[in-house]
């Protein structure tokens, strides 16, 4: 479990010390990182060992009701001057000031609130080494940017939750055929207001079950006239439902997502790409606890998980654009997840990497490990 | 008597606010309940009556989530059965589902010593893993306090 700084979980747990446990201010760590082994098939593609993740969490409650969590990543273990690859980054930093179970007043860099790997994305819980491909290319995961919001539990019992936020909007010059909307993303660092976008989710969760709808519509013409001029020009609307079921040794979990980009031509014609109008896709996945099976007394879990996606970055092409068929991309992930607790995985998966035109389709085996606590 | 009590209580327990405390024990065990405070070493053990007999007995007690306490409240019949876990106060900025009645009642009806693991006997709710876990323990944790110190007769 994270430590809080000041005092135990052992004080935690005992009323008697619980004055000081809400009277003083409290700094708690806690983390999650993961290690990556990939072998694609083809030539001059040798294996590569990667710390693709190494995350600190720090949250400090100053009161009862006001408190402030972040994450601060460390991506590909280094970055240098003047070398490629690396990354610091804060995934998230914001405050949060709890009016009721039904209102938190939240305000910082906040995760957009949209798919399912986005908002929860320690290692431990997902199966596969990487994240899947679509949570890259069609939600760019991890999508985190400046706003404020209200989130929290609709009252009446009926098990809904909700997320809102105004945040800055997307940067249409970052926008290729290839990855969408991902590198449009402003995380945080100068973000341009130009375009405030509003993005949100609304819940539903039941023991073993989460189904969630969740949206993102705002501007992403920025300062460029060209592109388009007003609040909303050449607006990106993404819309997006998943469910989880977690049926004890069976769980399973589907995303899809659909996003439609306006004025793409005028993009395309400006920063000189061929994005789509329309990105669409979505994937399904299945997992079976081995060990339900072999050791039902195992609090250890052993999944064995498959996979499918299916996306296309080009779902619809606006005028002047030819489809590229190879960006209508399956990608077929069969694997395993050994969880010896909860919060630790161990994981070994294979991947059938393929598209539309067939072109540069690849396998990979990937090994990893991952943690939170 | 009622109220003294809760203010006392709620003076040991800033976390939980006596209003949702007061709310907790008249939902579990009818509005016309009184309690009582007893102490058990260090702890505070809340016992629930009706005229002359014994409801049951209450606990409120706080676990880490996944960076601020969460206060809950687990009460126990005159049988040492599970009668419900209450969640009072949540301050996390996830996992709130914890609160939800489907995921709460999975516990009722549990007696010290079975067996209470998430992803077994007790669901988990995705999202909610951390809190889920927490809860879980503290609440199998508390029920084996509260029936230890029944069947000794430390409270009664």
């Amino acid at each position: 479990m994270r430590k809080p700084l000041a005092w135990g979980l052992l004080c935690a747990l005992s009323p008697c010390l619980s004055r000081s446990l809400l009277a003083q201010e409290r700094t708690t760590v806690g983390g999650y990182g993961e290690v990556h082994y990939t072998n694609a098939t083809g030539p001059n593609t040798p294996g590569i060992a990667n710390l693709a993740r190494f995350v600190v969490y720090l949250a400090h409650g100053f009161n009862d009701r006001l408190a402030f969590r972040s994450e601060l990543e460390v991506e590909n273990a280094k970055l240098e001057g003047g070398k490629a690859g690396g990354e610091v980054s804060l995934e998230q930093a914001y405050l949060d000031y709890r009016v009721a179970d039904a209102l938190t007043i939240r305000t910082g860099l906040v995760l957009a609130p949209i798919g399912i790997i986005n908002e929860t994305h320690e290692p431990p819980t997902f199966n596969g080494v990487g994240r899947p491909g679509f949570d890259h290319d069609v939600i760019p995961t991890t999508w985190r940017e400046i706003g404020i919001g209200a989130v929290g539990t609709i009252p009446g019992g009926a098990g809904l939750a909700y997320r809102v936020y105004l945040v800055n909007g997307l940067k249409a010059e970052g926008f290729d055929a290839v990855e969408g909307i991902r590198e449009g993303r402003q995380e945080g660092q100068n973000a341009s207001f130009t375009n405030p976008s509003f993005t949100g989710r609304l819940e539903w969760a039941r023991p073993g079950l989460k189904i969630g709808g969740s949206f993102w519509y705002g501007g992403s013409a920025d300062t460029n006239t060209a592109v388009g001029t007003g609040t909303f020009a050449a607006p990106v609307t993404l819309l997006s439902a998943d469910a989880r079921f977690d049926l004890g040794a069976l769980a399973l979990r589907g995303v899809i997502a659909n996003i439609s980009i306006g004025d793409a031509e005028a993009v395309n014609t400006v920063f000189g790409q061929s994005i789509g109008s329309r990105i669409a896709g979505g994937y399904l996945e299945g997992a079976y606890d081995v060990l339900h099976l072999l050791a039902p007394a195992s609090s250890q879990r052993l999944r064995a998980f498959a996979r499918y996606e299916r996306y296309d970055t080009q779902a619809d092409v606006p005028t002047g654009v030819t489809r590229d068929p190879s960006l209508a991309r399956r990608i077929t992930t069969m694997g395993l997840t050994y969880k010896p607790t909860w919060n630790v995985a161990f994981k070994g998966d294979y991947q059938l990497v393929r598209n539309a035109a067939g072109v540069g389709e690849y396998d990979v085996l990937s090994l990893g490990v991952g943690y939170q606590f | 008597m009622i109220a003294l009590t809760l203010l006392l209580l709620t003076a040991q327990n800033p976390a939980a606010p006596p209003a949702k405390l007061a709310a907790s024990i008249a939902r579990l065990f009818g509005p016309d309940a009184r309690s009582d405070t007893l102490r058990v070493d260090s702890a505070r053990v809340l016992r629930v009556s009706r005229g002359d007999s014994l409801l049951g007995f209450a606990q409120v007690g706080n676990v880490l989530g996944k960076d601020q306490p969460i206060t809950f409240l687990v009460a126990i019949d005159v049988a040492d059965r599970l009668k419900d876990v209450d969640i009072l106060v949540y301050r996390e900025s996830y996992g709130g589902e914890v609160a939800y009645e489907p995921w709460r009642k999975q516990f009722r009806g549990h007696v010290a010593g079975d067996s209470l693991r998430v992803g077994k006997e007790i669901r988990n709710i995705s999202g909610a893993t951390i809190s889920v876990h927490a809860v879980t323990l503290a609440v199998r944790r508390m029920l084996a306090d509260l029936t230890a110190w029944h069947r000794s007769g430390a409270i009664r």
